[in-house]
């Protein structure tokens, strides 16, 4: 079924804005196919919320946001994890206004409706005022609405605000082993958030950094100022010292291509994906010798080398969440609008790992992640000359051709292609196709 | 408070406005040299954050870094920096909270408003300068520059605060 975007005289089929391989250029600039983002994607779609950790005692609660909606993810005294609708049931008011904290109930800040973490109405004010009318305090149209459906996976809360489509073990498919791998590499088995948040502004549209983050193609072009400049001067003043790890996370941003090639890059369904597998840039970080020990003494030598044998990059839950399972530190997507996206950075710490493995990710966050780093503002300088480049008339089309038509299909929806090839970008259209011609969910 | 007192908190508040100074003039490598050999620079994510090791930072430098940032400054490559912004750095509420030998502490208040390609962006916030005294001068062994939205949302910035 195609779909047209009632834009004037300029309606746009949505069947024919992502080609096999190449996209029209109003993917990136037109806020009407924002706004349909929002809705077929973003408000059907399995989004990350937040990881348990941040709720690990009742009563505490984080308030983000799916799309354009603001919920909160919530521990109740049950034990149990909901992710409600951030609005009384009352008039509408956010009901928690700030960004975390613990609380017995949820009180607004309005009218003073009180309720449970669960949702659940505990108590209104001069409540008998409502007696014989049509209110009904026993009405689940009464409490602050759950989202219809929110699920974990090892920790990681993904919501979904469309009451069908595939469960999330389902949809996360090939790349849940991503998660598996991040939360293995802790000595106890679990991760655990911690060192804050950095939320970095980008006056792009959100697509850009999604698709920039397994584009191996650039980094030796883009972070020339930073990677490169870093060889330099820590070979100038370090000679042949070992580089501190500050150095050795800079450092291969400016690879060469065959070593990016070598990396690979891996797609599955529904726009998800990794680059790196057996290597990565993250695959020469030095050992840290007591966390080899704790991660030997946990899951014996074989498994904890099956465990390191793994290095990926970037890993895609497309659209909302990126994780970097190597050095333990996540990129949460938030679309503003279609020329402004915030990404959160987070960082965790390996459950029973030393203390290193944590400052090594945090270092690594503030170099790479940061809106002050040394790297990033070279790929935001990036996006935003896209933005700005493809509001230019003089071609329509964003070009992914490259290697088209050379996957490798490793069967159950696993498609291999060398670091070099476009498949990421290929990848994710076809789902963005599928989601914003179908709704699908 | 005696003259001495007057002339120390004098010296210091011109070393302060001499770094802010070096900064907007874009002497980086002279800026580099107010710093002791092991002194950083650190501009915390967070309000009350304790170290710059178990929390992000929205820069945390020791000189082997300042030095990639600032010869990243002069990278023909570093397209974000192109045309490269300038800077007006301003100091004010300086206080000197503590001095013991030749080590000093000092609190300020800054305003750093950074023009990049087409539009003023303003930065506030707090200084904490720990100073060391030797007979060529203080060297700065930490910088803090917190800001007011140190946990805020940023657009990119490559400038020091
Ligand atoms: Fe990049």
């Amino acid at each position: 079924m195609a779909t047209l975007i009632d834009n004037g005289p300029k309606a746009i089929d949505i069947n024919n804005l992502a080609q096999d391989d190449k996209v029209h250029r109003s993917v990136y600039t037109d806020p009407a196919v924002f706004a349909l983002e929002m809705e077929r994607i973003w408000e059907k779609s399995w989004i990350y919320v937040g990881h348990e950790s941040q709720v690990k005692e009742p009563g505490q609660y984080y308030s983000t946001t799916i799309g354009r909606q603001p919920v909160i993810l919530t521990r109740h005294t049950d034990g149990e994890i909901y992710v409600l609708f951030n609005r009384c049931a009352h008039k509408g008011a956010k009901l928690v206004g700030d960004e975390c904290g613990k609380a017995k109930e949820l009180r607004c800040c309005y009218h003073g409706w009180r309720f449970h973490l669960d949702g659940s109405l505990l108590s209104i004010p001069l409540e008998q005022g409502y007696d014989g009318t049509d209110f009904n305090r026993d009405d689940p149209d009464a409490n602050v609405q759950r989202v219809p459906r929110y699920d974990s996976y090892r920790g990681f809360v993904f919501a979904s605000l469309s009451a069908e489509g595939p469960d999330l073990v389902d949809w996360l498919g090939g790349v849940a082993s991503s998660i598996d791998n991040m939360a293995d590499r802790a000595p106890d088995g679990e991760l655990e958030i911690t060192g804050g948040v950095m939320r970095y502004e980008h006056d792009s549209n959100w697509k850009f950094f999604i698709e920039n983050l397994n584009d191996l193609m650039h980094p030796m072009v883009t972070h020339q100022s930073s990677s490169l400049t870093a060889r330099v001067v820590a070979k100038k003043s370090l000679g042949d010292q070992p580089a501190p790890p500050a150095i050795e996370i800079i450092s291969p941003f400016t690879e060469s291509y065959s070593f990016f090639d070598e990396m690979g890059l891996h797609a599955f369904d529904h726009g998800h994906g990794y680059s790196g597998g057996k290597t990565s840039i993250h695959a020469k970080y030095s050992d840290v010798p007591d966390y080899n020990a704790a991660m030997e003494k946990a899951y014996g030598k074989e498994k904890v080398e099956e465990i390191f044998a793994v290095n990926r990059h970037n890993t895609v839950f497309y659209p909302s969440a990126t994780i970097k399972g190597a050095i333990q530190t996540m990129r949460v997507v938030k679309p503003i609008a279609v020329d402004k996206t915030v990404i959160e950075s987070w960082t965790f710490r390996l459950k029973g790992a030393p203390d290193e493995l944590l400052k090594r990710s945090i270092l690594y966050c503030n170099l790479i992640n940061s809106s002050a780093n040394l790297v990033g503002p070279d790929d935001q300088e990036a996006y935003r000359r896209q933005q700005t480049g493809l509001e230019s008339e003089g071609a329509d089309w964003v070009l992914m051709h490259r290697d088209h038509g050379r996957d490798e299909d490793l069967g159950n929806g696993h498609i291999y292609a060398k670091g070099s090839s476009d498949l990421a970008f290929r990848n994710q259209y076809r789902a963005w196709k599928r989601y914003m011609s179908e709704g699908a969910s | 408070m005696t003259t001495d007192d007057l002339l120390f908190y004098h010296r210091v508040s011109q070393f302060l406005f001499l770094e802010a100074r070096l900064l907007d003039e874009q002497k980086w490598e002279e800026w580099n040299e107010l710093f002791t050999e092991d002194g950083v620079y650190w501009a915390p994510a967070s309000w009350e954050q304790p170290d710059p090791f178990h929390h992000v930072s929205l820069i945390f430098e020791d000189k082997l870094l300042r030095d990639v940032r600032i010869a990243r400054f002069k990278s023909p490559a570093a397209y974000s920096l192109q045309p490269f912004p300038r800077t007006s750095h301003m100091v004010s509420n300086i206080m000197i909270d503590n001095r013991e030998g030749d080590l000093v502490t000092v609190s300020s208040q800054f305003q750093m408003t950074e023009f990049r390609r087409d539009k003023p962006i303003r930065y506030n916030g707090a200084y904490t300068h720990e100073l060391s005294e030797s007979d060529s001068g203080f060297k700065m062994r930490q910088k803090k520059a917190i800001l007011v939205n140190c946990d805020g949302t940023h657009e990119s910035s490559s400038v020091y605060f």
